[in-house]
């Protein structure tokens, strides 16, 4: 018993390493092709991690209304990506899926989004508090999708446990009706989750100036930064494990290494939209979610007859 | 039909390239008309002040210490490299450069002296060839009309507009401080 | 009908009004009436004459005629006839009639009258302080012959706070600048906002104003004014340094010489050309595409180079004296000229085709900032702005100056009245800017660069001209002066009139489109709130509260 706990300990803290390590690593290449695309040369490869350092270094200067609730917010951000990071196989078998089932992994993603609410919200000027209410409004339309995914894969494999669901479950044994429309979903609507153009909309830059991000800065915004990166692998790593999963039978180096050439895959796929997309306003987004969400209740139906 | 046009936006990227130049790791050298800072040669200048009497922005003073010596000074702080100067001096003694990096933080790098000694011609006492008015350049003869007083001490531009008469405005220039 | 046409229409309908007329050209027309009927007139051209409103300007003629002059500019689009309705205000307690009631473009002109020479608009709809700041005290009048340029009021008030409206009943104050990453230049707009929804604003701006026109009457000639009217903008400079020369030259009746004309309308073509890609560019930024914007600043680029190697300069090309050109482009310069413009075309027609076709930059720009036909008549707003709504006015067809009326191009309207149709009249305006510059280049004859000025130039005559900006039209008035300076120099730059409509247009607008509306319409305008300074000797730290940092920058050094 005792053995089980200290090797899922050091499991999970393999896991946090690997993700805190890599997460830097898929930001710079994403620069670096956006640059390219952009006919421009583009930050090093090693630049999200000059930053991060850069940025922890700097003072911390506490501008926004209630700055104690505004560290908490931080904190508890990158605090719970990192345990999300823990319940998710990156190449090879999770570490804590013995004990953390579907459930869990949908309340903790969620709470990240709330998170950064949160951190809008405490830091209480004009434009973080109209970039808090775009962020909930994405989340209300996004976090069921993610849901239903998961409850499609659950439905499938008639259990909860992470470590049947995460592994190319939604497909069912027949006609893989429901798997295919919630591959499609989940591509389309990959791009907010990660909050990239043209979904970026909490964080619109040219329009409200960095949304609920604005009054961080030094090494708060360094965890912010470092978990929205975090968060990138998060999702690249889920969306290849329910829906690309072949090839994490192979032999364990291989599997590893197959595992994070299909989640830079799907990085550039998403680097490519961004770079080629305006971002769309907040009412046009939720139209186009909307639908997304009908289409992912039809899935469930269908998911629930065995597709 | 959104997706077409958007590969064709991506095709046109793709054609492009990297076009970002890895200036200031390599120099770039601007082309040979470019207007850079004014270079002054006193060896040619003949103290004629067309210069002095055309910058726009009151860049160049003129002053006469006595009856033989003149004093031109570029100050070179507020300089919009517009050029006239160089345009109107007769004796082509001024040079716009290619140096376009210019900052500094001591006035000395950039500010340029010449003192004359200005002999004058035993007929008719002028010191030089006052052009005459087919060969005038055109903006010298729309320049303001008056005399110079410049307070090379104190680095002002004073230009008097009516000499001698009581009442008449001193048009007089911003007193900068470069120290603090 | 001829600018004698519309004077005799004038006389017809206010005879015993109209106090003396001057007819220097068959296109100009300058007529001196009685203040007393100034609603009177301003509404028979406005409205019923269909006129389109351009400036109001004030004078100081108080040391020749004894009084302050009101003008209103008027143009008559379809007749190439620009009309000066003078207005003659007594030098005590200075005042007339406000015509904003009956022409609403008219606010801040009038509101500038105001701030600049204390002449009193009666009636104004909204009589708030626009251009000086708020110490400033009242009764002291910069443009006013007997105030020094120089001069600095004792009764500054440097605590006295601008007095902001309240806003309408369940809207928050939203401020939008004067910091903002999607502004250049510092203005600010208070925007009320329900919900999403923006319900209103209050503009507050001229916050970098300089006092170019006090210093072209006091401290510069003729000479320098066109250098230092070309920093009165970063993107549109050319325009204005020619509009100055432009302006006297018509006012003394100097000819230029057809080569110089022929360079100049090639510059200025090529500045709309830098201008109009460097908008489609940033308006793609607004809305998030930075792939586009990167894109169009590189098709850009060599044009730059090549300003840079006929005139010296990226963009102060430093091109405009009175009487001609200073740079002169060589038959080397053309074979450059024509192979960029080829290439520049050749990149342009793709990059047009797959905008046109996208539908996600439609989804932001389509059916926002709407701007009709009715607005632009009402807010007299010029350019892309009025010719995507509709309007066809276009100062280079209308109000022909250079060597416009030899060459042929077409002028772009569009209907829809939206940003997107902003976007489509300012890409497709670079085709007829690339056919104009080749038709020039063909046509340009060997010749001097400036015409001989004989005398000095004659005192007291006015000139005006209308030049299109790649903004739009940008009016300069001229009156010239002794001394080699003017005695009035007027600027009215195209984003003057425009920024008055912008309340309209993003009225009822969710307040995502505030910014890609309010970057349609290319505003060219030019604060801190802390500032912390270290003491690298001590290391001791100091912040500066707002009113210590003004009173730092306001200390006179000795």
């Amino acid at each position: 018993m005792d053995r089980n706990v200290v090797g899922m300990i050091l499991g999970g803290l393999v896991n946090v390493a690997i993700a805190l390590l890599l997460a830097p690593f898929f930001q710079g290449v994403l620069r670096r092709v956006t640059a390219r695309i952009q006919s421009r040369q583009g930050p090093p490869l090693m630049q999200p991690y000059f930053d991060i350092f850069k940025l922890l270094g700097k003072e911390d200067i506490e501008s926004g209304e209630t700055p104690g609730m505004q560290r908490v917010a931080t904190y508890l951000l990158l605090a719970t990506v990192l345990a999300a990071v823990c319940l998710i196989p990156l190449g090879f078998p999770a570490p804590f899926s013995g004990s953390g089932d579907v459930i869990l992994l949908v309340y903790l993603i969620t709470f990240s989004g709330i998170c950064t609410l949160l951190a809008g919200a405490a830091a209480g000027s004009t434009y973080s508090l109209v970039g808090t209410s775009r962020e909930m409004m994405m989340m209300i339309a996004l976090d069921p999708i993610f849901a239903i995914t998961l409850v499609i894969g659950a439905l499938h494999v008639k259990s909860l446990r992470l470590d049947a669901v995460l592994n190319g479950s939604v497909y069912s044994s027949g006609f893989p009706a429901a798997g295919l429309i919630m591959l499609v979903v989940m591509l389309l609507a990959f791009q907010a989750y990660v909050g990239r153009v043209p979904f970026d909309i909490s964080e619109a830059e040219t329009e409200i100036m960095e949304g609920p991000l604005i009054e961080y800065s030094g090494p708060k915004l360094a965890m912010f930064k470092y978990a929205q990166a975090v968060k990138l692998v998060v999702y690249a790593a889920l969306f290849v494990a329910l829906f690309v999963p072949w090839g994490n039978t192979f032999p364990l180096p291989l599997a590893f290494i197959f595992f994070w050439v299909k989640v830079l895959v799907l990085v550039l796929l998403s680097t490519f939209l961004a770079a080629t997309h305006a971002r769309y306003r907040i009412d046009q987004a939720l139209k186009y979610y909307a639908t997304f969400l009908a289409v992912s209740l039809g899935a469930v139906v269908l998911a629930s007859f065995g597709h | 039909m959104s997706i077409l046009s958007k590969l064709m936006e991506a095709q046109v990227c793709l054609e492009a390239g990297r076009v970002t130049m890895p200036y200031p790791f390599q120099p770039r050298t601007p082309p040979t008309t470019f207007r850079g800072r004014p270079i002054f040669d006193g060896k040619k200048c003949i103290g004629c002040a067309g210069c002095a009497n055309n910058c726009p922005a009151r860049e160049i003073l003129v002053f006469d210490p006595c009856q033989e010596i003149r004093v031109l000074k570029y100050l070179g702080r507020r300089c919009t490299y517009c050029g006239r100067c160089a345009d109107l001096c007769p004796e082509k003694a001024i040079t716009m450069s290619g140096e376009f990096e210019n900052g500094t933080n001591a006035i000395g790098d950039i500010s340029q002296t010449i003192e004359l000694f200005m002999s004058t011609c035993q007929r008719c006492g002028r010191c030089f060839d006052e052009p005459t008015e087919g060969k005038r350049n055109p903006l010298e003869k729309l320049k303001m009309k008056g005399y110079r007083f410049d307070d090379l001490k104190n680095e002002r531009w004073i230009f008097r507009s009516q000499a001698y008469l009581e009442g008449q405005p001193v048009v007089d220039d911003i007193a900068i401080d470069l120290k603090d | 009908m001829v600018a004698r046409d519309r004077l005799n229409q004038l006389k017809e309908k206010f005879g015993p009004a109209i106090l003396r007329s001057d007819l220097p050209n068959d296109r100009r027309l300058h007529v001196y009436i009685d203040p007393a009927s100034v609603k009177a007139v301003c509404q028979y051209v406005f409205r019923d004459l269909d006129a389109r409103y351009v400036i109001s300007i004030g004078m100081d003629d108080r040391p020749f005629s004894g009084k302050f002059l009101v003008q209103h500019h008027f143009a008559f689009d379809a007749d190439k006839v620009l009309c000066s309705l003078i207005f003659p205000v007594a030098k005590d307690n200075p005042k007339i009639d406000s015509i904003t009631s009956v022409v609403p473009a008219a606010n801040w002109a009038e509101r500038e009258i105001r701030d600049m020479f204390g002449v009193e608009p009666v009636g104004h709809v909204f009589p708030k302080r626009l251009i000086l700041s708020d110490g400033w005290p009242d009764g002291v009048h910069p443009l006013r012959k007997d105030v020094p340029w120089n001069h600095v009021p004792e009764n500054f008030d440097p605590e006295r706070e601008f007095k902001f409206e309240e806003p309408p009943e369940g809207c928050t104050v939203v401020p939008f600048g004067p910091f903002h990453p999607t502004l250049d230049e510092p203005c600010h707009f208070r925007l009320f906002v329900e919900g999403e929804y923006v319900r209103g604003c209050e503009y507050r701006g001229f916050m970098a104003h300089r006092g170019i026109e006090k210093l072209s009457e006091t401290v510069l000639g003729y000479n320098d004014i066109p250098v230092m009217a070309e920093r009165i903008c970063g993107i549109c400079g050319c325009v204005h340094s020619l509009a100055f020369c432009s302006a006297t030259e018509a006012a003394a009746g100097i000819q230029l010489p057809p080569r110089a004309s022929f360079i100049r309308t090639i510059m200025l073509e090529m500045e709309r050309l830098h201008s109009h890609l460097l908008w489609v560019g940033l308006a793609c930024h607004i809305v998030g595409f930075d792939t586009l914007f990167m894109q169009a600043w590189r098709i850009r680029e060599p044009l730059m180079w090549l300003c840079e190697k006929i005139t010296g300069n990226r963009k102060t090309y430093g091109l405009g004296i009175i009487g001609g050109v200073r740079w002169d482009i060589t038959d080397e310069l053309k074979g450059e000229v024509r192979a960029l413009l080829n290439s520049i075309e050749s990149q342009w027609i793709p990059v047009v085709k797959a905008v046109v076709g996208d539908k996600n930059i439609q989804a932001r720009t389509s059916g926002v900032g709407i701007c009709d036909k009715a607005l632009c008549k009402e807010m007299g707003m010029v350019g892309p702005m009025a010719r995507a709504g509709g309007v066809d006015i276009d100062c280079r067809r209308d109000h022909p100056y250079a060597s416009y009326e030899q060459v042929d191009f077409n002028v772009i309207v569009e209907q829809s009245g939206d940003v997107w149709g902003r976007v489509l009249v300012r890409a497709k305006e670079v085709f007829e800017s690339i056919k104009i510059v080749r038709q020039c280049l063909d046509k340009m004859e060997p010749g001097p660069l400036v015409a001989d000025i004989k005398d000095e130039l004659p005192v007291g005559r006015m000139g005006m001209i209308s030049i299109e900006a790649p903004r739009g039209e940008s009016h300069h008035t001229v009156l010239t002066g002794e001394s080699n300076r003017p005695r009035r120099w007027r600027v009215r730059a195209p984003t003057y009139q425009n920024l008055q409509g912008v309340p309209a247009m993003i009225k009822d607008q969710q307040l995502a489109d505030m910014t890609i509306s309010l970057g349609s319409i290319d505003p060219c305008f030019s604060c801190t709130d802390r500032l912390e300074t270290i003491d690298i000797r001590s290391g001791e730290k100091k912040v500066y509260s707002r009113a210590q940092l003004l009173e730092l920058v306001r200390a006179k050094k000795a």
